[in-house]
């Protein structure tokens, strides 16, 4: 049965003045990454528990945070995860005293996947709601949607999981939470060929197979330029319409063609559908994967198991020697401690991390500058690095990442369905930017029975 | 002395509100009046051909989404006025309600209704490989923060849709009133007595048709500017056919006013559940009004007025 929850979250719990020492009550721009870290297990461990006291504590007037998120509809997944993770933050800064020494309080709505809500949504939020900030929603459309209303209120925007929303719109205060970069078309899928082409011999054909969705299309069109870049020949070139269940057919006309590298653009049920269906026919290529979403996702790790065994796909975040971020572990840790209860994403790898980091460049721009001007904040946004759980974040000046940095990851030695293997270091081995791979590239595709 | 018409009604209740549009500052009203407006127009359009003449029309996302995207293709030409748009999106979709007429209309029941579903999904599929309109991209529509006259440019969408929805709703109570009325009831009666009668079935049926479609693609095209960012899964999404449906049902699919009652109720409900309760519910709601008005009122809150009002009638006659 579907859980049902309330949405309409106008957050109370503001933390206990007993729980801050006289040090960690000071303004967060004086904590060490230690202290951070400690109250944000404290607080995430009470939350978790139920045991946060409901009181006013920090000041009379909390800072009011505002957004809406997927909690239904095909992405609510991904909201859920995202959602706990701001959520973590928010326990966090109200542990150390909150933000300007107000607690904040988190307003969100479910936008349902449903770009259509937004404009009632986003106009709630500022004008009912009377939030101080806002943060936009998982995906593209929604924060496409959201975007023109928080322009027009002049507010600054901070998303996490949009591709080239700003390209049209050149808004100053936009900032994008995403690994994909200023050049998310191309760079989605660069690490892919870049691998491929480490492959002996060099390969000379691709299949380039992928919904005809957005996310699709854009990586698909950046996906053709890098096969002309690195030379390969595309001998199949296929859309899909976005609620194929069978693959039979495609994947025979993409055997066919005989490709040496199969990319492939898919949304999570066609993740699945197309990694079962190569494994039903045995395809016969030796490099298979691309920007396959859903295999990020534990549910599908863990359905899918050993078939995921040499695909090459992105990943935001995968245990590594070279992925250990200060803060990572620590917020990993909590995550998955609260994910069951709340429902998320078991791992967490997906979004959650950059969720949170999120939030702790807005906490840190509001910090230094002392106030809630969103000029001032974008400026400061835009003029900085920041140390987050992610790593070390600059933007660019349309708010994506300034440098790309999606990991192509291959599965490795996968065993059983067991998800704890996940965590291990060694399944899930970069294999592209070269900045952070570690291990080798296996091939053939395992599905060819090799 | 003389009874008011009852079209006075329907202008009054528009001019109050525009009245009242002028006074309200606040944005969020007029983006949630808006799609409680639009629905106004979305029921009153499917009544015409659904409740009138009972011919069950799944497909009125097509026809809005063909709205819709008529006002890409000009917004992309040549950026008219928009109720240039509105017109333009209008005459389309009536046009393509006049082939869907002829090649769907000798179809009944679900048969029909199966028809005009599929529409929709072909529609969307050709939107989808369109890459004029951006395709699976989708199309971004700046929108001016203001316009000369109002407030805001919301304020004017909201102005604009309460035009089309009074438009929308002149337009179902004439036609039900007219002779174009009483042949569509005929035909929902018994099409084949009626033609026997000598009502002409098909071309009441084809001008419903493009009544209808006409009044749906008209609604559709404000649509890019309220949203800003236009996908086909926005456009053709199946909560618009749901919807169309619904709201006349549980209105009354008899009477003009039914589907004004529906969708102002069904809206008003889920835009409140929106920012209240869980948003899961908003469809569950929609289900659940359905089946309990299609098992004790199937004819509606009109249905239920009217069955009220012949029983006191009755009791004082008596």
């Amino acid at each position: 049965m579907t859980r049902l929850k309330i949405k309409q979250n106008h957050d109370e719990r503001i933390s206990s003045p007993k729980l801050l020492s006289s040090e960690s009550s000071a303004k967060g721009a004086g904590l060490t990454r230690r202290r951070f870290n400690r109250a944000l297990m404290t607080m995430s461990a009470l939350a978790a528990s139920g045991s946060l006291p409901v009181r006013s504590a920090i000041a009379s007037e909390p800072i009011k945070i505002g957004f809406g998120m997927a909690q239904s509809g095909p992405l609510g997944g991904n909201g859920k995860a995202a959602l706990l993770a701001i959520e973590m933050w928010r326990d966090n800064i109200n542990a150390r005293g909150g933000l300007l020494g107000r607690a904040v309080q988190l307003v969100y709505y479910d936008d349902q996947t449903n770009p259509t809500l937004i404009p009632g949504i986003y106009s709630k939020l500022f004008d009912v709601d009377k939030v101080d900030l806002v943060l936009g929603g998982y995906g593209t459309a929604v924060q496409a949607a959201a975007l023109p209303i928080v322009m027009q209120r002049k507010q600054v925007l901070i998303g996490t999981g949009a591709v080239a929303v700003n390209e049209k719109y050149k808004y100053d205060k936009y900032f994008q939470m995403l690994p994909n970069g200023s050049t998310a078309r191309t760079s989605t899928s660069e690490g892919f060929f870049q691998a491929a082409m480490t492959m002996d011999p060099k390969p000379k054909t691709v299949a380039i197979v992928g919904a005809v969705t957005e996310f699709s299309r854009n990586v698909i069109l950046g996906a053709r330029e890098n096969a002309k870049k690195y030379g390969l020949k595309i001998v199949y070139d296929g859309g899909y319409p976005p609620n194929q269940m069978e693959f039979g057919s495609i994947l025979r006309s993409v055997q066919a063609a005989n490709p040496e590298v199969v990319f492939v653009a898919s949304y999570p049920p066609d993740s699945a559908g197309v990694i079962r269906t190569a494994y039903e026919q045995k395809l016969q290529t030796r490099m298979f994967g691309g920007a396959m979403i859903g295999l990020q996702y534990s549910e599908l790790k863990q359905q899918l198991g050993p078939m995921l065994n040499n695909v090459l796909c992105y990943e935001f975040y995968v245990p590594a020697p070279t992925t250990n971020f200060p803060g990572i572990k620590e917020f990993l840790a909590m995550y998955q401690e609260r994910a069951k209860k709340a429902g998320a994403d078991l791992l967490g790898f997906y979004l959650p991390p950059y969720a949170y980091a999120g939030m702790e460049v807005l906490e840190k721009a509001v910090t230094a500058i002392k106030g809630l001007d969103p000029n001032a904040i974008g400026r400061y946004i835009h003029a900085n690095t920041f140390d987050t759980v992610v790593g070390k974040v600059t933007f660019a000046p349309n708010g994506d990442w300034a440098k790309p940095r999606l990991l192509y990851v291959q599965y490795q030695g996968i065993v059983g369905n067991d998800l704890e293997q996940f965590k291990r270091i060694g399944t899930q081995v970069i294999i592209e930017p070269q900045e952070f791979a570690y291990g080798k590239l296996y091939y053939p595709f395992a599905a060819s029975g090799h | 002395m003389r009874r008011i018409p009852s079209w006075i009604w329907p202008v009054l209740v528009a001019l109050f509100i525009l009245a009242l549009s002028r006074v309200v500052k606040n944005e969020y009203y007029m983006f949630a009046g808006y799609v409680v407006l639009q629905y106004i127009v979305l029921a009153s359009a499917w009544n015409i051909l659904g409740g009138y003449s009972g011919y069950v029309n799944f497909g009125s996302a097509a026809f809005f989404g063909i709205g819709a995207y008529g006002a890409v293709v000009l917004d992309k030409l040549w950026q008219p006025p928009l109720v240039v748009a509105i017109v333009f999106g209008g005459i389309v979709a009536s046009l393509v309600g006049l082939v869907t007429a002829y090649l769907t209309l000798r179809l009944r029941g679900v048969f029909f209704a199966i028809a005009t579903l599929a529409l929709a999904i072909v529609l969307q599929t050709l939107v989808m490989n369109w890459d004029f309109v951006g395709g699976p991209l989708g199309y971004y529509s700046v929108r001016p923060d203001s316009i000369a006259g109002f407030p805001s440019y919301v304020n004017y969408l909201f102005v604009i849709m309460l035009g089309l929805a009074l438009i929308a709703v002149l337009v179902a109570r004439a036609i039900e009133l007219s002779f174009i009325g009483r042949g569509l009831a005929a035909i929902r009666d018994n099409e084949l007595a009626a033609e026997c009668c000598g009502v002409p079935t098909l071309r009441l049926k084809v001008f419903a048709t493009m009544v209808s479609g006409g009044l749906m693609g008209m609604a559709g095209a404000p649509f890019p500017y309220y949203i800003t960012y236009l996908d086909p899964n926005s456009a053709f999404s199946l909560a618009y056919g749901i919807n169309s449906i619904a709201m006349p049902l549980i209105g009354g699919m008899t009477h003009w006013i039914g589907p004004v009652i529906g969708a102002v109720l069904l809206a008003v409900i889920q835009q409140v559940a929106t920012v209240t309760i869980s948003s899961e519910l908003n469809l569950m709601i929609v289900g659940v009004l359905l089946i309990s008005f299609i098992t004790l009122a199937p004819n509606g809150i009109v249905g239920l007025f009217e069955r009220y009002r012949q029983k006191r009638q009755r009791r004082l006659s008596t």
